[in-house]
């Protein structure tokens, strides 16, 4: 019905603020990181010279920085699963009447609201050795955890991380949950399935690619943990709790390097694009279900 | 029936303990006194002055009461930047095929690539425009940010919309510029909603960005909180209050519209 050049104008008109956007904080942006991985940029330096590989070079040597990497594919790993499994328990808890459900749910959903970075200052108020309400309860239980020591300092952030994100799978769990067709429970409560097989025979294997799309979505989220663990730990003690994020971050406002930090930066990137386009597959596809 | 359904209640309300208890934690640290708060946890003393809360309201001389105007700003302006940029291009997109299936999946590639990726390129650019330490530069960043999954989320809530309407419209003459103003955009309320509070959320949380763009005068809470408690790690009581307080705005906006928040997340994840 419209015309086609009418078509055009129009798209070009309404896209416009976009692509604006797009080519200023996208293009511009992608192409000045690019350039800087391949300089040497340095603060302390006046001017920059090019530098060929050399940045590259000089990471693929670091230790930090694989183990770096190694800390952040481990910790992603970790916390993604528990979360998942949480989440997904307290979902199936919630999936059914009961007093109170609507003030509870709401409730569930508080960490959402709450900035990591601020939930982050609120951990170090609750675990602080002095006056901190958890070192405390402990105390009172007679047990001497010191939550920030290297050898407990893993189980803290994975637990920290499982406070703030569980109520993210919880509900995108619950979502997919009462997505499901009740008939399917209807049924197989008539069929005399017990509670167990219902979950293991007819819930799990119908939810499983929206599970799985929860879990890559949360994965791929964690790998770009920053605020949680910069704010308790600094990327310490020495660099044993340090993410890739955080390597990044240092070695450019910390050591003053963006020649090397923007190397690191594309090396993550470069990572990512061989799961791009199953990543990509796997959104579609649910877009297209549903 | 009815009755068993109470140990549901009580299981959930003990995991629900567990996952507030910084912000539990927070609340009752800014309630009690310097000397409770230093005699140790279970000290019950509570201040009725609430000196804690005026102290991070400005009576001590903290740039807190800036920080909160800061964040402010910073959310409201991208959460209306994001809305003028994306709503229009998801119309584009989906009622006039503009740039085929290319720019969802741009959007859904750009959502998977690390925020970091760009911080080095964000604090040269900005650096090189004189926009450092401005909010400017964090409202553009968190648009940035905001922008993929708004444009997703549009995408949605227009194919939503019975095209027979605006067919109508453009029979009884009216342009194209008239119907995305006058009948798209008022149709897709729940869409603006929900695109509205994650951004809100969203631009609010961000502690990267505001970190590394800005150094004083730009600075918003999460980046002044964290600052605070280096800073200023004696003072817990305060600290706690104006880290309550700083929760509070999107605490409240975000319940109020959590129908919007549940759809927008599930929609967001579900489909990318």
């Amino acid at each position: 019905m419209l015309l086609k050049t009418e078509r055009t104008i129009a798209s070009w008109v309404l896209s416009a603020p976009l692509l604006l956007l797009l080519a200023s904080l996208l293009i511009w942006p992608l192409v000045l990181g690019v350039q800087t991985a391949f300089s040497r940029d340095r603060l302390s330096e006046f001017e920059v010279t090019a530098a060929g590989l050399d940045n590259f070079i000089t990471l693929l040597n670091a230790p930090n920085f694989w183990s770096s990497l190694g800390f952040t594919l481990s910790y992603a790993v970790i916390v993604t699963s528990l979360e998942i499994v949480l989440g997904f328990t307290l979902a199936l808890l919630f999936d059914r009447a009961f007093p109170a459900k609507k003030l509870l749910f709401s409730l569930m959903l508080v960490p959402i609201m709450v900035a990591p970075a601020l939930l982050a200052v609120m951990f170090r108020l609750i675990l602080n050795e002095n006056i901190g309400l958890v070192p405390g309860l402990l105390r009172l239980m007679g047990l001497e955890v010191s939550i920030f020591a290297q050898k407990s300092i893993f189980t803290t952030l994975v637990s920290l991380d499982m406070l703030e994100y569980t109520a993210f799978t919880f509900l995108l769990s619950y979502s997919s949950l009462q997505s499901m067709p009740k008939e399917l429970f209807e049924s197989a409560a008539i069929d005399g399935a017990s509670a167990r097989q219902t979950l293991f025979r007819v819930t799990l294997p119908i939810l499983q690619p929206s599970l799985f799309i929860i879990f890559l979505l949360r994965f791929l989220d964690s790998l770009r943990t920053f605020d949680l663990i910069y704010i308790m730990t600094g990327g310490g003690p020495g660099t044993t709790t340090q993410t890739v994020g955080i390597y990044i971050f240092k070695a450019a406002f910390a050591y003053g390097d963006f020649g090397l930090a923007s190397a690191a930066a594309i090396l993550i990137v470069l990572f990512l694009v061989p799961f791009m386009p199953g990543i990509l597959r796997q959104f579609n596809l649910a877009g297209e279900r549903k | 029936m009815k009755k068993r359904s109470y140990w549901v209640t009580i299981i959930a309300f003990f995991f629900i303990l567990i996952f507030l208890t910084p912000l539990l934690g927070a609340l009752y640290t800014s309630l009690r006194t310097d000397n409770a708060i230093l005699s140790g946890p279970f000290v019950w003393e509570f201040d009725k002055d609430l000196t804690h809360f005026k102290n991070a309201l400005g009576a001590a001389g903290y740039d807190f009461p800036s920080f909160f105007r800061n964040s402010l700003v910073i959310s409201c302006f991208t959460v209306f930047l994001t809305v003028i940029v994306s709503f229009p291009a998801a119309y584009a997109i989906v009622r006039l095929g503009f740039g085929g299936p290319w720019l969802p999946r741009l959007a859904v590639a750009l959502r998977i690539t690390p925020a970091i990726f760009f911080m080095v390129p964000f604090y040269k650019l900005f650096t090189s425009y004189d926009m450092i330490d401005k909010p400017i530069s964090l409202i553009l960043s968190n648009t940035f940010l905001n922008m993929t999954l708004a444009l997703l989320l549009f995408c949605d809530a227009i194919r939503e919309i019975p095209i027979e309407i605006e067919e109508a419209a453009r029979v009884d003459g009216a342009s194209i510029g008239r119907i995305v103003a006058r009948i798209t955009f008022p149709l897709i309320g729940p869409g603006i909603a929900a695109v509205g509070v994650l951004t809100f959320l969203f631009s609010w949380s961000d502690y990267l960005f505001a970190v590394v763009l800005s150094s004083s005068n730009a600075t918003p809470v999460t980046v002044g909180a964290a600052n605070f408690v280096t800073s200023y790690g004696v003072r817990w009581g305060d600290i706690s209050a104006a880290v309550f307080l700083s929760v509070l705005p999107p605490l409240i906006f975000a319940t109020a519209a959590q129908r919007f928040l549940v759809k927008g997340l599930s929609a967001g994840a579900v489909k990318g």
